[in-house]
C-alpha cells in the first residue's frame, strides 16, 4: 500500500456527519518499520520549574569506595538511597572550574565542604589501612610459639585494634555517605556557549515566522474552547480539582491527530516507538535529576508506597536501560515515547496558569537518545532541528532559546527551549524543551556502553580485548506537549466567524476535517 | 422559662440523636446493592449463562505460543526493565506493539463515534468521593484503587468514574437524552489480592489504555441501550475476527452498582481458555442517586420567559450504563495469540491495517 496514497484518506468522520457512516479509513500513517533503521537491541518539553537544590553530578572516572546501594533514607542526613558514580578526583583537580560552574548555575552545592570531606576521607582511609596493618602484624605474631603471658598481651592488643577498627570503619561509612550526599548536589557542567546569567540572558538561536495580524478581535483558547464546546474545566474542578479538564468533540480528534502525526514524523527519523509506565519508583525519579520529596515538589506520590507518578516520559525511558552496559554498536539508541504526564504545579500561580497552559495531567510525546559522549552535541542539534521542523510545518511562529546558566536545572549541560506565539496570551509561551544531560543521568542510572567489540571475535572474549565501559550521554526533547499545542493551534488558526482551521499536516489524521466550527 | 430551657436542652439532645441515626441509616442503606434484572441467572460464576457465541476455537497446525513468548521473539514488550523501574505488572510496549495500541485506540474511537457517541478525554486523578459514588471502594482493604499521598485524590481504574462525574449534581434537559460518550483514558488498578497464572504478562497489569462507552438515559430506555452497547462490542470483536462468548453474569457476580452485566470473554490460544475482554453494565439509578444526576422529563407546555414550576414535571434520576469498547492489553493478547503464524510472525486483522500505516504483519527484526 502506497504510503503517500494513504495520506489522503480519512478516518474519523467529521462530527457533523455522525449519522452517515464515512467511507473507509485510513489514515494514520505510521511508516512501515522496515523503512526505518531499527537496531537490534536488547537491552535501553516541557519545562520543569527550577530545582531549588540541584542534585549532583560529575564527570570522568570512578573513584568511589562503595558500590551503589539501594537503601531507604530521608532526604538529608540519612544514608543515600542510591549512589551516583562521581569522579571526586576530577572535581578536586578542577575545583576552580567546578566552583565557577556552581556559581553560574546559582546552585546550593557546597564545594568547600565536599573537598574537605574528600580530604578527610583520604586521611581516614589511610588510618584504617594502618590499623588493619597493625592488626595483621599482631595476628601473625600470634601464629608462633608464645608464652601464655605474651599471648595474653597480644590478644588484648588484637582486641583493642579490632574495636578501634570497627569504630574507624563506621566513621568511614558515615563520611562516605555524607560526601556522596553533598557531591550529588553538584550540578552538571555547562556547555561553553551557554550564556551566563538569569532568564534574561538566554539568547535566541532561531526565529521562525512572525506575529500573525488579525483583522478582528482575537480570542484566547478558553473562550474559543467554550464557544466550540471543546473543553470542560468546570466539571473537572468538581470531579478532580482545579487545573484538570475534559477534552470533548474535535479537541479529542485534535489530540489524537497531534499524537499520531508526531509519532509518525519522529519514527520516520529512526526513533523506536515506546509506551511507558506512568507509575515509577521514586529512586528512578531522583536519578533523573528531579526531587520527589522536596517541598513544593512537582511530583505526585502514591500513598503507602515508594512510587510516584511521572512528570515526563524522560524518567521511565531513562530507567529502561538502568544498571546496564550497552553494546557500542547499538548507539545511538533513539526512542520516541508516548505517555500521560502528571505534575502538581505546586507553587505556580497567576494568569500564566489559565486554561490549558498549566495543568496537572497531559499527553506528551518525548524523544530520548542514549549516545556516545563525543556525539551528544551533534544529537542535541538533531533533536532541536526535528522540533523546529515539526513546529514550522504546523505554521507556528516561534523562537528557539539557548537557556542561560541559571535556568538549566541540575541535569542539563545545555538546554534549548522553544517558545511559540500565543495570540490569546499576547506573548510567547513555552511549547518544548530539549536538554543534553551528558553523563549526569547515566552516572545515577548506571548506564554504560562498551566502546568497541573484541578485536578477536570468538567464543571466548577475554577482558583484555575489550575497552572498559564508559558512561553514555543522554538527551531528551519534547516532540509534542498536547495542551500547549492545542492552545497554539486554536489561537493562531481562529477565524473571524469563530471557527478554527486545522493546519494541513494534521488534516489526514483528523478524518479529513478541515475546520472546527460551532455545533448547531 | 425553666420549662422552655428544659425543652430546649431536650430538643438539642434529640436533634443530635436524629443526626446520628440519619447518618447510620444512610451508611447502612448505601450498602444495599442495586436491584437485579428479572432475567439475570441467580447464583455464582457457574450460573452465568451464554447469550451469544461467535466463531469457534481456531485450530493451529503448529505449537501455539502465548503472547509473552511472541512478544519476546518479536521485541514487542519489556516487562523486566519495567519491574526494575516500577515494579511487577508494569510494562513498556515497543515497536509494532505501540502501533497496535494506537491502531486499536484510533479504530475503536472511530467505530464508536460513527454510532453517535461524543468523544472525550478525562482526568485520571479524581476525588475519592467520586470513586465511591460510582460504587467502588477506595478505602477498602485490598482496594483496587491507588490513592495519592497527602490528598483526597485517587487514580481512576476506569473512565466510567470521571464520565459519571461529568454531570454530577446536575439536572439535564430531557431533550438531550440519551447522552452518549466514548472516553479514552489510561486506567490504574492495584490488583491487590490477584495472584496466580491468570496474571502473567499483559493479562493483569497495573496500568493500561481503555476506551469506554457511557450512556446517560431515561429509565425506561436503559434495557434498550444495554442491548445497544453489547451489540456495538460484539460487532467490533467480530470484525476483528475473534472467537468469543457473551455472558449474562449471575447475581453473585454483579458487584453493587449493576442491575445487569454482560461480559465478553474471548478465546486466548496461549492461555488455552477464554479471557474477559469487556464488560457492559446497566447501573440503572444506582450511580445517579449518588452522583445526583437527574433530568427533566419534558419541557414547559407554555414556552415563555416565566416557566412556572407547575408546568414542568419534577426531575427524575437518569439511568447510567457503561461498557468497555477496547481494553488494549487484553486485545493485544487476543490479536497476538490468535493471529500468530507458523514462522513466528503475527498477521494484523484487516480493519486495523489502515490504522497501522498499511502494515499487514509483524515479523521478527533482522
Amino acid at each position: 500500500m502506497d504510503l503517500q496514497g494513504c495520506l489522503n484518506r480519512t478516518t474519523f468522520q467529521s462530527l457533523k456527519l455522525t449519522s452517515t457512516p464515512s467511507s473507509s479509513s485510513s489514515p494514520f500513517l505510521f511508516p512501515s518499520l522496515y523503512k526505518t533503521k531499527t537496531p537490534t537491541i536488547h537491552s535501553p518539553k516541557f519545562p520543569f520549574p527550577r530545582l531549588t537544590k540541584p542534585l549532583p553530578t560529575s564527570s570522568a572516572s570512578v573513584v568511589q569506595t562503595s558500590p551503589a546501594t539501594t537503601n531507604i533514607s530521608s532526604e538529608q542526613g540519612g544514608k543515600p538511597q542510591w549512589k551516583a558514580t562521581i569522579d571526586f578526583k576530577w572535581i578536586k583537580d578542577n575545583k576552580e572550574t567546578v566552583a565557577a560552574n556552581i556559581k553560574n548555575r546559582n546552585s546550593d552545592a557546597d564545594l568547600e565542604l565536599i573537598l574537605n570531606l574528600y580530604d578527610k576521607l583520604f586521611i581516614l582511609q589511610k588510618e584504617v589501612e594502618r590499623v588493619r596493618g597493625e592488626r595483621n602484624v599482631v595476628a601473625n605474631k600470634m601464629k608462633g610459639k608464645l608464652e601464655p603471658s605474651e599471648r595474653q598481651i597480644l590478644i588484648e592488643q588484637g582486641k583493642n585494634l579490632k574495636e578501634g577498627l570497627i569504630a574507624l570503619e563506621e566513621d568511614l561509612v558515615k563520611l562516605n555517605d555524607e560526601l556522596q550526599r553533598e557531591a550529588q548536589c553538584i550540578p552538571n557542567l555547562t556547555h561553553p556557549d551557554v550564556p551566563i546569567g538569569g532568564e534574561d540572558s538566554s539568547t535566541i538561536r532561531k526565529m521562525v515566522g512572525s506575529v500573525p495580524k488579525f483583522s478582528f478581535p482575537v480570542k484566547d483558547h478558553l473562550q474559543l474552547g467554550k464557544e466550540l464546546d471543546l473543553f470542560d474545566f468546570d466539571a473537572a474542578a468538581e470531579v478532580s480539582g482545579s487545573k484538570f479538564y475534559y477534552l470533548k468533540n474535535e479537541a479529542v480528534l485534535l489530540e489524537m491527530a497531534l499524537l499520531n502525526w508526531t509519532l509518525s514524523e519522529v519514527m520516520k527519523r529512526g526513533f523506536i516507538p515506546l509506551t511507558t509506565p506512568e507509575i515509577v519508583r521514586s529512586s528512578i525519579v531522583e536519578k533523573c535529576g528531579f526531587q520527589p520529596r522536596a517541598k513544593n515538589t512537582q511530583v505526585y506520590s502514591i500513598n503507602d508506597s515508594d512510587q510516584c507518578l511521572i512528570g515526563t516520559a524522560e524518567i521511565p525511558v531513562g530507567g529502561l536501560h538502568m544498571d546496564s552496559i550497552l553494546a557500542g554498536s547499538i548507539l545511538p539508541l533513539k526512542y520516541v515515547a508516548f505517555s500521560h504526564c502528571f505534575r502538581t504545579e505546586a507553587g505556580a500561580a497567576g494568569t500564566a496558569t489559565r486554561g490549558l497552559y498549566r495543568v496537572h495531567q497531559f499527553s506528551k510525546i518525548e524523544m530520548f537518545i542514549f549516545c556516545r559522549p563525543e556525539e551528544s552535541d551533534y544529537y542535541h542539534d538533531e533533536l532541536i532541528k526535528i522540533e523546529e521542523d515539526m513546529f514550522s510545518s504546523l505554521g507556528l511562529h516561534f523562537k528557539t532559546l539557548d537557556m542561560a546558566s541559571e535556568d538549566l536545572g541540575a541535569p542539563a549541560y545545555r538546554k534549548f527551549d522553544v517558545e511559540a506565539w500565543m495570540p490569546g496570551l499576547e506573548r510567547f509561551g513555552e511549547i518544548s524543551s530539549a536538554s543534553n544531560c551528558t553523563d549526569y543521568q547515566s552516572r545515577r542510572l548506571g548506564i554504560r556502553y562498551r566502546p568497541s567489540e573484541a578485536l578477536v571475535p570468538g567464543p571466548k572474549k577475554s577482558k583484555g580485548n575489550l575497552a572498559p565501559p564508559q558512561f553514555v550521554h543522554t538527551l531528551n526533547a519534547t516532540a509534542c506537549a498536547v495542551p500547549r499545542m492545542i492552545i497554539c493551534l486554536l489561537e493562531n488558526y481562529q477565524q473571524e466567524d469563530g471557527s478554527v482551521l486545522i493546519p494541513e499536516p494534521l488534516r489526514p489524521f483528523m478524518g479529513g476535517l478541515n475546520v472546527i466550527t460551532r455545533k448547531s | 422559662m425553666n420549662a422552655g430551657k428544659n425543652l430546649k436542652e431536650g430538643l438539642i439532645a434529640l436533634e443530635e440523636d436524629l443526626v446520628k441515626l440519619n447518618d447510620e441509616l444512610q451508611r447502612e442503606a448505601q450498602c444495599i446493592p442495586n436491584l437485579t434484572h428479572p432475567d439475570v441467572p441467580i447464583g455464582g460464576e457457574d450460573s452465568s449463562t451464554i447469550r451469544k457465541m461467535v466463531g469457534s476455537v481456531p485450530k493451529f497446525s503448529f505449537p501455539v505460543k502465548d503472547h509473552l513468548q511472541l512478544g519476546k521473539e518479536l521485541d514487542l514488550f519489556d516487562f523486566d526493565a519495567a519491574a526494575e523501574v516500577s515494579g511487577s505488572k508494569f510494562y513498556y510496549l515497543k515497536n509494532e506493539a505501540v502501533l497496535l495500541e494506537m491502531a486499536l485506540l484510533n479504530w475503536t474511537l472511530s467505530e464508536v463515534m460513527k454510532r453517535g457517541f461524543i468523544p472525550l478525554t478525562t482526568p485520571e486523578i479524581v476525588r475519592s468521593s467520586i470513586v465511591e459514588k460510582c460504587g467502588f471502594q477506595p478505602r477498602a482493604k485490598n482496594t483496587q484503587v491507588y490513592s495519592i499521598n497527602d490528598s483526597d485524590q485517587c487514580l481512576i481504574g476506569t473512565a466510567e468514574i470521571p464520565v459519571g462525574g461529568l454531570h454530577m449534581d446536575s439536572i439535564l434537559a430531557g431533550s438531550i437524552l440519551p447522552l452518549k460518550y466514548v472516553a479514552f483514558s489510561h486506567c490504574f488498578r492495584t490488583e491487590a489480592g490477584a495472584a496466580g497464572t491468570a496474571t502473567r504478562g499483559l493479562y493483569r497489569v497495573h496500568q493500561f489504555s481503555k476506551i469506554e462507552m457511557f450512556i446517560f438515559c431515561r429509565p425506561e430506555e436503559s434495557d434498550y441501550y444495554h442491548d445497544e452497547l453489547i451489540k456495538i462490542e460484539e460487532d467490533m470483536f467480530s470484525s476483528l475476527g475473534l472467537h468469543f462468548k457473551t455472558l449474562d453474569m449471575a447475581s453473585e457476580d454483579l458487584g453493587a452498582p449493576a442491575y445487569r452485566k454482560f461480559d465478553v470473554e474471548a478465546w486466548m490460544p496461549g492461555l488455552e481458555r477464554f479471557g474477559e475482554i469487556s464488560s457492559a453494565s446497566n447501573c440503572t439509578d444506582y450511580q445517579s442517586r449518588r452522583l445526583g444526576i437527574r433530568y427533566r422529563p419534558s419541557e414547559a407546555l407554555v414556552p415563555g420567559p416565566k416557566k412556572s414550576k407547575g408546568n414542568l414535571a419534577p426531575p427524575q434520576f437518569v439511568h447510567t450504563l457503561n461498557a468497555t469498547a477496547c481494553a488494549v492489553p487484553r486485545m493485544i493478547i487476543c490479536l497476538l495469540e490468535n493471529y500468530q503464524q507458523e514462522d513466528g510472525s503475527v498477521l494484523i486483522p484487516e480493519p486495523l491495517r489502515p490504522f497501522m500505516g498499511g502494515l499487514n504483519v509483524i515479523t521478527r527484526k533482522s
